[in-house]
C-alpha cells in the first residue's frame, strides 16, 4: 500500500471513532445542538452521495434527486400518520416508494445523455414537486405533514426511540456508515467496474459488450435508494415531511455539495455537505446574507479546484508521499534492431 | 430579476421611468462581459463545473440584491396608465406596449444575428468553433460578447416587466423553468423556434389555467417538454431554423 | 464451405450532402487476414462504425455469418462476436490497466455481481495476467490506464480485443502512435490472433499492410477501388494514383510488385 492510501486509512479510522463519540464528546465541549446539526449532516451527506454515485462514477449529472428524497420522505410521513405503520415498515416503505420512482422515470430519463438528462431529471422532479404542492390532502402542500414517531426497537416496556437524541444520532451514523460502506463494496465489485466503464467512456464500453442502457438504469435505482433512505431518515429526524424538500433547489445544492467535495470520490459528498451546512450554521446566527458565501465558495471551488476538495487533498498528499513519482515505471528506452 | 431591480433604482433616483431602458441593459451588458471572463471561461471545460459555477453566481446576484434592496418586494407603477377595449375585453395599454417591446427587440436580435457581422460570427461559432477561429473570428471574444447581450436583453426584459410583476429578489426563481422550458420546445440556438414555443407554452397555460389552476397549467407545460425531450430532443420547431 | 464472415450489400452512408459510405458491397471469406488501405475520407472507419454498429446505414444490409446484423445495438453486435478498436486509442481511464482487461472478458455476462470483489475469478484473473504478458504490458497491470502513454494505452486496446476472443475483429489503425518497437510486437501479436480468429485491420502504415495483409482492399471517396493479393494491389495504376504514390512508400510497393 502506498504512504498516501496509509495515511488516508488512518485518517479515516480516527474520523469513524471522533463521529462515534459525538454525542459524548459534543455536547461537553459545545453544545448538544451541534450533535442535531451533524445529524442532518450524516442526512444530506447520503443524499449527496445519490447524486455522486450518478455523476462521479456513471457519468450522469441528475438535478432532481429530490424526487427521490421526497418519496422517501413521504413514504415514511403517510405511512405513520395516515397508516399508523410502525418504524421499519414505514421505513421500508419509504425506501421502496423512492426505488419505485426511480425505476419508472429512470426507465425514460436513462434514455438521454449530457444535458438533456439533467433536464429532464428536473422536469420530472417538478412535475412531483407540483402535484406534491397541491395534493394537500395526502401531502400537506408546503407545511407539510407533521407526525410523532412510533418508537425503533420494543421490547415490552422498554423502547427506543429517537425522542433520545443520542440514540437518534447513533441510529442515522450506523445507517448512513452502512450505506457508505455499501457503496464502498459496490465501486469493488464487478458491477460497480462496469458501472465506471460506462461512465469513463460509453462507447467503448457499448463495444465490448455491455448494455450501457440497463447499467445506467440500475445506477439510477440505487441512487433512487441512497436518496430514499436520506429521505426516510430526514422524515424520522424531524417528525415532519413537506413538499418544499422536494423542489429543484434541494436538488442544486446536492450537486454542488458533491462537486465542492469531489465527484467520484466516496467520501467527496461528506466533505462538500459538511463545509456548506457548518457554514450555513456558523454564519446565520451572525449574519444572515450566509448565502453569499455559499455562492462564493463554489464558484472559487470549481474555477480553482476543479477536481473538489478531496481531489485537491490527494493530489498534495501524493505530491508530498511519492518522492519520485512513478520511477519504475520511466519509459523504457528500446533497443531498435529493425532488420 | 436584476433588470427590475436596476428598474426601481432608476426610478427612485432619477424619477424617470424610460431612464431604466437605457441604464438597465448597459449594466447588463457590462456585467455579463465581466462574468463570463471570471466566472464562465475558466469552467467551460467541463459542462459541470460550469453548472455549479452559475448556480454559485444565481445565490450571489440573488443575496447581493437582498443586502442592498431589502427583502420586501415593491411594486412599480406603470409608465402608461389606462386601458382600451377590444371585442368587449379591456387590456392596459401598458402591457400592449410591453409585448411590442418584446416583439421589436425579438425582430432586432435576429435581424442581428442574421445580417450583422457580429452576429454572423456568432452563429459561425456556434456551429463549429474550431473553423471559425481557423477562419480568423476571434471566438474567445465573441463568447463574452454573447453573454454580455443575454444579460442586456434579460435585462432589457426585466425593465419592461417591473411594472407588470413585483421587484423582487426572488424573480429569477419563477421565471427561470419557464424559460428553460421555451428553450427546449423550441429547441437549442433556434431563435424563431424558441420564440414560438414561448407563445405557444404562454397560451397553453392561460387555457388551462381558466378551468383548471396555475399550479395544473404549469404541470402540462412540463409533461408537454418531457414529451419534447423523449421523443423530439432538437425541439418541436426545427423546421424554421436556417 | 460454410457462410462468409463477413457479407456487407449496397452499404450506403450519408451525412449532410456528403456520402460517407456509397453503395458498397464486400465479403469477406475469412480465414485470410484482410487490410483496408485508403486517404483520408475514404470512409474507412466509417464502414467499421456501420458493421459494429455505432451509426445505422441509410441503406444496404450486413450479414455476419449468414446472420443479418445491420440495425443491431452495437452490445448486441458485439456479444455475437465483432469486436473493434477505435481509430482514436480509448480505454477506461479510470480503470487499471488489469482492470481494463478484466471488464473486457466479463463484458458479456448477463450477471455482474454487486457486491463480491472483482478480483475473487481465478479463471479470469489468469486470462487477465497472460494476455498483459502477451501485449507486454504486465509491468504496468496495476496503473491507471488514464495514466498510461499514448503507445501503452495502444496496446491495452489490443489486449481488451484479443482477451474478448472475438469471430471477427476490426482493427482501425492499432499501431498509430506507437514506436518502432511497439509496433513489431503489435504486429507480433496482431500475426498470431490472425491464425485462430478472422481480422480485418485498417492502417496507413505501409510496412505493417504489406507485412500482415493476405489480401487488401482499397477505399477511396466511400467505394473500393480495387481488392486483391498485395502483389496485385502494389501493380495497380489506378492504386499507385490515388494512394500508394509517396516516395517513403516506394520501396516496399517496389518489393511486393515484383515478389
Amino acid at each position: 500500500m502506498t504512504h498516501a492510501a496509509t495515511i488516508e486509512r488512518a485518517l479515516l479510522a480516527v474520523f469513524a471513532v471522533g463521529m462515534v463519540a459525538v454525542p459524548w464528546l459534543v455536547p461537553a465541549l459545545f453544545n448538544q445542538f451541534w450533535v442535531s446539526v451533524i445529524a442532518e449532516i450524516l442526512i444530506w451527506s447520503l443524499f449527496a452521495a445519490s447524486v455522486n454515485l450518478l455523476f462521479g462514477y456513471v457519468g450522469l449529472l441528475s438535478f432532481g434527486q429530490a424526487l427521490y428524497f421526497g418519496f422517501g420522505m413521504y413514504g415514511v410521513a403517510i405511512g405513520i400518520a395516515d397508516f399508523g405503520l410502525p418504524f421499519w415498515p414505514a421505513f421500508a416503505l419509504g425506501i421502496l416508494a423512492a426505488m419505485a420512482m426511480a425505476l419508472v422515470t429512470g426507465i425514460f430519463a436513462v434514455r438521454l445523455t449530457w444535458h438533456y438528462f439533467a433536464i429532464i431529471t428536473v422536469v420530472f422532479s417538478l412535475i412531483f414537486y407540483f402535484l406534491a404542492l397541491t395534493n394537500k390532502w395526502l401531502t400537506g402542500g408546503d407545511d407539510g405533514i407533521n407526525f410523532t414517531l412510533p418508537p425503533t426497537f420494543q421490547l415490552g416496556a422498554w423502547q427506543l426511540s429517537f425522542t433520545d437524541a443520542t440514540f437518534q444520532y447513533l441510529f442515522i451514523l450506523a445507517t448512513v456508515a452502512f450505506c457508505f460502506w455499501l457503496m464502498h463494496r459496490l465501486i469493488q465489485s464487478p458491477l460497480g467496474k462496469a458501472l465506471l466503464a460506462v461512465g469513463d467512456n460509453d462507447v467503448r464500453a457499448a463495444l465490448i459488450g455491455l448494455n450501457v442502457y440497463r447499467l445506467r438504469l440500475i445506477a439510477f435505482v440505487l441512487a433512487g435508494f441512497l436518496a430514499g433512505v436520506a429521505g426516510a431518515l430526514f422524515a424520522f429526524f424531524g417528525r415532519y415531511a413537506s413538499a418544499s424538500y422536494m423542489f429543484y433547489h434541494v436538488s442544486g445544492e446536492a450537486v454542488v455539495w458533491t462537486i465542492v467535495g469531489g465527484a467520484g470520490s466516496l467520501l467527496g459528498p461528506i466533505v462538500g455537505t459538511s463545509i456548506f451546512i457548518f457554514v450555513r450554521e456558523v454564519v446565520s446566527s451572525q449574519w444572515e446574507h450566509h448565502e453569499l458565501i455559499v455562492g462564493l465558495v463554489a464558484i472559487l471551488v470549481v474555477i480553482f479546484a476543479p477536481k473538489g476538495l478531496v481531489g485537491l487533498w490527494r493530489d498534495w498528499l501524493a505530491a508530498l508521499t511519492e518522492r519520485e513519482p512513478h520511477a519504475k515505471d520511466r519509459l523504457q528506452v528500446e533497443p531498435t534492431s529493425k532488420s | 430579476m436584476v433588470g427590475t431591480v436596476l428598474t426601481w433604482a432608476t426610478l427612485q433616483q432619477t424619477g424617470e421611468f424610460w431612464l431604466a431602458f437605457l441604464i438597465a441593459p448597459l449594466i447588463g451588458f457590462c456585467l455579463g462581459a465581466i462574468i463570463q471572463r471570471v466566472v464562465i471561461q475558466p469552467t467551460s471545460n467541463v459542462a459541470a463545473l460550469s453548472i455549479v459555477a452559475t448556480f454559485g453566481l444565481s445565490l450571489i446576484l440573488q443575496e447581493s440584491v437582498r443586502l442592498t434592496f431589502g427583502p420586501t418586494p415593491r411594486r412599480i407603477l406603470p409608465p402608461i396608465q389606462g386601458t382600451f377595449s377590444l371585442f368587449g375585453i379591456d387590456y392596459e395599454i401598458y402591457r400592449l406596449f410591453a409585448a411590442m417591446v418584446a416583439v421589436l427587440a425579438l425582430v432586432g436580435f435576429f435581424l442581428f444575428l442574421h445580417r450583422t457581422k457580429l452576429g454572423t460570427w456568432m452563429r459561425a461559432v456556434r456551429h463549429d468553433r474550431d473553423t471559425a477561429i481557423a477562419m480568423g473570428i476571434p471566438a474567445q471574444r465573441v463568447y463574452v460578447f454573447t453573454f454580455a447581450i443575454g444579460f442586456a436583453l434579460a435585462a432589457l426584459g426585466g425593465v419592461v416587466a417591473a411594472p407588470i410583476t413585483t421587484v423582487d429578489f426572488r424573480g429569477g426563481v419563477d421565471i427561470l423553468p419557464f424559460c428553460f422550458m421555451a428553450v427546449i420546445i423550441g429547441g437549442l440556438g433556434n431563435l424563431p423556434g424558441t420564440a414560438a414555443a414561448a407563445i405557444l407554452l404562454a397560451v397553453l397555460e392561460g387555457i388551462i389555467q381558466s378551468f383548471a389552476d396555475p399550479t395544473a397549467a404549469r404541470i402540462a407545460s412540463l409533461v408537454l417538454m418531457s414529451a419534447v425531450l423523449l421523443l423530439r430532443p432538437q425541439g418541436l420547431f426545427k423546421g424554421l431554423t436556417r | 464451405m460454410s457462410e462468409p464472415v463477413l457479407h456487407i450489400e449496397g452499404l450506403t452512408k450519408r451525412f449532410g450532402g456528403l456520402s460517407a459510405v456509397d453503395n458498397l458491397s464486400y465479403t469477406l471469406a475469412g480465414g485470410r487476414l484482410h487490410a483496408i488501405i485508403g486517404p483520408n475520407g475514404a470512409g474507412k472507419t466509417t464502414l467499421f462504425n456501420l458493421v459494429s454498429g455505432l451509426l445505422a446505414p441509410d441503406a444496404g444490409r450486413i450479414f455476419f455469418c449468414g446472420r443479418k446484423i445491420s440495425g443491431l445495438k452495437p452490445h448486441e453486435i458485439s456479444r455475437l462476436g465483432i469486436k473493434r478498436t477505435l481509430q482514436i486509442k480509448s480505454v477506461f481511464p479510470r480503470l487499471s490497466a488489469a482492470e481494463n482487461l478484466w471488464i473486457t472478458a466479463q463484458a458479456e455476462n448477463r450477471f455482474l455481481h454487486p457486491f463480491r470483489a472483482a478480483a475473487q475469478d481465478r479463471s479470469i484473473a489468469e486470462k487477465v495476467d497472460r494476455t498483459l504478458e502477451r501485449v507486454g504490458l504486465a509491468h504496468l497491470a496495476h496503473r491507471q490506464a488514464g495514466t498510461l502513454s499514448y503507445g501503452d494505452v495502444a496496446l491495452l486496446e489490443i489486449g481488451m480485443a484479443l482477451i474478448s476472443e472475438p469471430r471477427l475483429l476490426l482493427l482501425d489503425e492499432p499501431t498509430c502512435g506507437m514506436s518502432p518497437a511497439e509496433t513489431e510486437r503489435a504486429v507480433e501479436n496482431i500475426r498470431a490472433v490472425a491464425r485462430t480468429i478472422d481480422i480485418v485491420i485498417i492502417e496507413h502504415d505501409m510496412e505493417v499492410v504489406f507485412e500482415i495483409a493476405a489480401d487488401i482492399t482499397v477505399m477511396a471517396q466511400g467505394a473500393i477501388l480495387a481488392s486483391g493479393s498485395p502483389q496485385e494491389i502494389a501493380a495497380d495504376e489506378r492504386v499507385r494514383e490515388a494512394y500508394l504514390g509517396r516516395p517513403e512508400d516506394e520501396d516496399y510497393v517496389e518489393e511486393a510488385a515484383h515478389a
